[in-house]
């Protein structure tokens, strides 16, 4: 009978989770009175696409910029409320705003039919055409989407251009990477023979890298396709038209041509030609920080939520024993990127102000905790039974066998295994970059974008991993030499 | 002589694997039995069921007047602490020394105060043969020293009847001797005594009792002078025939 109401419990659970808190909200459209209540305009965007949005550093600290972002001011400026930029992955944009995490996206995103059954979507501010990035050495090869028999050509996954090679380019393999940098990388390599893009960026692209050129390779595009509009959840009318006002201005005084593009221009040569990677250490000490943070908290709460676990999986109590192998099996058989998503998108829909890095610090403590369970469980079932037998003949309690026999010599396996977890961790943590927390992996994609430089950053990335990894896995070495010998 | 432990009608079963069949004897105090028998016909299994380590699947075990098997856990630990076992693979804590695996149980069960734990371990380490011994670790050991202080630990108790299973199974040769003096010092000095065991030379001298287990029953017993001269089963034949 206990279990029939658990399960009833979990249903429920399940259930709130699922139902979409939207609705609610559309039904009276409050979403425009609620910015101005609040003071803040939440924008989304995934800023590795100059000269839409991209980063630069200002005195020391990373800045959005780019014509997308010059938009959001204004329309937060006619909105008489201040702006935040939320910088995430392109792939991540649409769901932000389904679970409210953001109150728009600008992101030189194009209002496809796909994405209106979605979102609601303002008038189109900017048009350009679709173009190809090539490397220089091929201009010979290449002139149109005809000549390109057999290749690979390469898109932003989930991007307008990564349809149209897939609906036009029928005899082509694309290759769909979520980054731009990572796309023009593979470029560079020869991994892909070319990148569909748009063409502002496409040229923005050629013009900070003298190995790249540009081409129009003459897309049939269906110009109800093309486009950059800004999104907003399904149902927010008074957000949409509030947008297009601001659009029509912009759009009467040409803006985005006499100033935003050119500004846009200016930051882009300008971060061209200070791309040298001292000019970005800040970048990688701020994640390297946060890195530290998420593992260190992670690993802690990991560590006491796994002993809980451990000592459920060992109990009598055949719920207590049920709950934790399913919560333990289920969190070793999904990924931890899953697992990040869930927590930042399905939690945070019931709880709204859920920030990214308490998100990513949850999703990494409850997946750790299933580990340092299994960690712990095997420790002490290591521990051979005639131990706990000889314990009990002298008189000694569960209890005190635990404290005094069985623990102490669990710890000896345990503290190692731990420590392995602790190392495991801060390589992992990476994952939280999906969501738009600013650990050294998200440092260094912003790095990438603001430098126009691949692998240098990679490589910087992948040496500091190694020296927090390699001193971790030393100085824990030392501590459990020094315990064998107590 | 008054009964020290009753027995009676003692079944145990693992799954659909019936070990023990209907046991029913009575052990007095300051007798030794020795109980003999081939592998496997749950010799362990009984012994382990007198201080319940194995929950008997029927029938009770009566120790000095109290039931056992229908009783709780905190009750249970009371009375093991007056009831010492000792395994055949010594089973000693291998993180603690030796002096702190006699004083554990005394310490943290009877509460005993440090000074007077620390003074009857060393007694009973003396006792034993290994007073030298009291601060090494015990894996650094040999396996008779092992299983002496196994027997210390088991003393510090205070225990009124002393379980033993195989106790020099596990040991070379030439260190059943010093094992079997220290049991034999401790039979002399009028301890209650249950021995699992296939020292027959052991059994003959010390017990007052042999118990011949086989298929679940306790099939034969006597005086071990009566037993091993003129076995009545044929079972009991056939298995002294096969070890001596
Ligand atoms: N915990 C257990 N679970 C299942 N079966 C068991 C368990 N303990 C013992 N048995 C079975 O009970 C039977 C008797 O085992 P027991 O250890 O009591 O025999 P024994 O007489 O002590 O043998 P030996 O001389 O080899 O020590 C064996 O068939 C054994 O497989
Ligand atoms: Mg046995």
């Amino acid at each position: 009978m206990k279990s029939k109401k658990i399960w009833i419990t979990l249903v429920i659970l399940i259930m709130m989770l699922l139902v979409p808190l939207g609705k609610v909200n559309a039904a009276s459209d409050g979403y425009l009175q609620k910015i101005k209540d609040k003071g803040t305009l939440v924008v989304g965007t995934s800023a590795d696409y100059p000269p839409y949005e991209f980063t630069v550093k200002q005195s020391g600290k990373t800045t959005y910029v780019g014509l997308d972002i010059e938009i959001a001011k204004k329309f937060a400026k006619d909105l008489g409320v201040k702006l935040e930029i939320k910088n995430m992955n392109f792939d991540s944009l649409l769901v932000a705003l389904e679970t409210h995490k953001v109150d728009a996206v600008i992101s030189g995103m194009n209002p496809t039919p796909e994405r209106q059954k979605s979102v609601d979507f303002s008038n189109v501010y900017y048009r350009g055409k679709q173009y190809m990035l090539i490397n220089k050495k091929d201009a010979a090869l290449y002139k149109n989407i005809h000549s390109f028999k057999n290749k690979t050509i390469g898109a932003q996954a989930g991007s307008l251009q990564y349809d149209l090679v897939k609906k036009q380019m029928k005899n082509n393999q694309v290759k769909g990477l979520a980054k731009l940098n990572d796309l023009v990388i593979a470029l560079e390599s020869g991994k892909v023979n070319a990148v569909a893009m748009e063409e502002a960026t496409a040229k923005a692209f050629a013009q900070n890298n003298t190995s790249l050129k540009v081409i129009n390779p003459e897309f049939n595009v269906d110009s109800s396709q093309t486009g950059s509009a800004m999104a907003f959840p399904k149902g927010a009318t008074s957000l949409v038209q509030a947008a297009n006002k601001t659009i029509a201005q912009i759009k009467k005084k040409n803006l985005i041509n006499k100033q935003y593009i050119p500004l846009a221009g200016k930051y882009m040569t300008n971060n061209s030609k200070k791309n040298s990677m001292w000019n970005y250490w800040t970048y990688f000490a701020k994640g390297i920080e946060y890195t530290l943070i998420i593992t260190v908290v992670s690993v802690f709460f990991g560590f006491i939520l796994g002993v809980l676990l451990a000592l459920l999986r060992l109990s009598k109590s055949k719920l207590g024993k049920a709950i934790a192998t399913a919560y333990i099996e289920f969190v070793r058989g999904t990924p931890l990127m899953v697992q990040v998503m869930f927590v930042y998108f399905g939690i945070g829909a019931v709880i709204q102000s859920l920030p990214a890095l308490l998100a990513g610090i949850i999703a990494v403590s409850l997946n750790s905790a299933a580990y340092v369970a299994e960690v712990i469980r095997s420790g002490i079932e290591s521990i051979p039974a005639g131990q706990t037998e000889a314990a009990r003949s002298l008189g000694m309690s569960q209890t005190l066998t635990y404290r005094y026999v069985i623990i102490p010599q669990a710890l000896k396996n345990i503290w190692p295994a731990l420590g392995n977890e602790f190392i495991t961790l801060i390589k992992e943590s990476s994952i939280v970059s999906i969501i738009g927390v600013g650990d050294l992996m998200y440092q260094m994609q912003l790095v990438q974008s603001a430098t126009y430089k691949g692998v240098i950053p990679i490589f910087i990335t992948m040496v500091i991993y190694f020296v927090m990894t390699f001193g971790l896995s030393k100085v824990l070495g030392y501590f459990e030499g020094r315990m064998k010998h107590a | 002589m008054p009964n020290m432990i009753e027995i009676k009608n003692l079944e145990k079963s693992f799954g659909d694997n019936q070990v023990l069949k209907n046991i029913t004897e009575v052990v007095k105090k300051g007798q030794v039995i020795c109980v003999i028998g081939p592998s496997g016909s749950g010799k362990s299994t009984f012994l382990r069921c007198l201080n319940v380590l194995e929950k008997p699947s029927a029938g009770q075990i009566i120790f000095e007047g109290q039931e056992l098997t229908n009783i709780s856990e905190v009750e249970l630990n009371k009375l093991r602490e007056r009831m010492g076992m000792v395994f055949q693979s010594f089973n000693l804590f291998p993180n603690m020394d030796v002096i702190n695996n006699v004083k554990l149980a005394p310490l943290k069960v009877k509460k005993d105060v440090e000074e007077e734990a620390s003074q009857k371990a060393g007694q009973l380490l003396e006792q034993v043969g290994l007073a030298d011994k009291a601060e090494q670790f015990p894996l650094s050991l040999s396996g008779g020293q092992q299983q002496r202080v196994a027997i210390a630990r088991a003393l510090a108790m205070d225990p009124e009847v002393m379980l033993f299973d195989e106790p020099t199974s596990a040991l070379d040769p030439e260190m059943v001797g010093e094992v079997l003096k220290v049991m034999k010092d401790l039979a002399e000095s009028g301890m209650t005594m249950i021995v699992v065991t296939h020292e027959m030379g052991f059994a003959k001298e010390v017990a007052d009792q042999i118990w011949f287990m086989d298929e679940g029953y306790i099939q034969e017993k006597g005086a071990p002078d009566e037993f091993f001269a003129n076995p009545k089963t044929s079972r009991a034949k056939e298995f002294l025939s096969k070890i001596l």
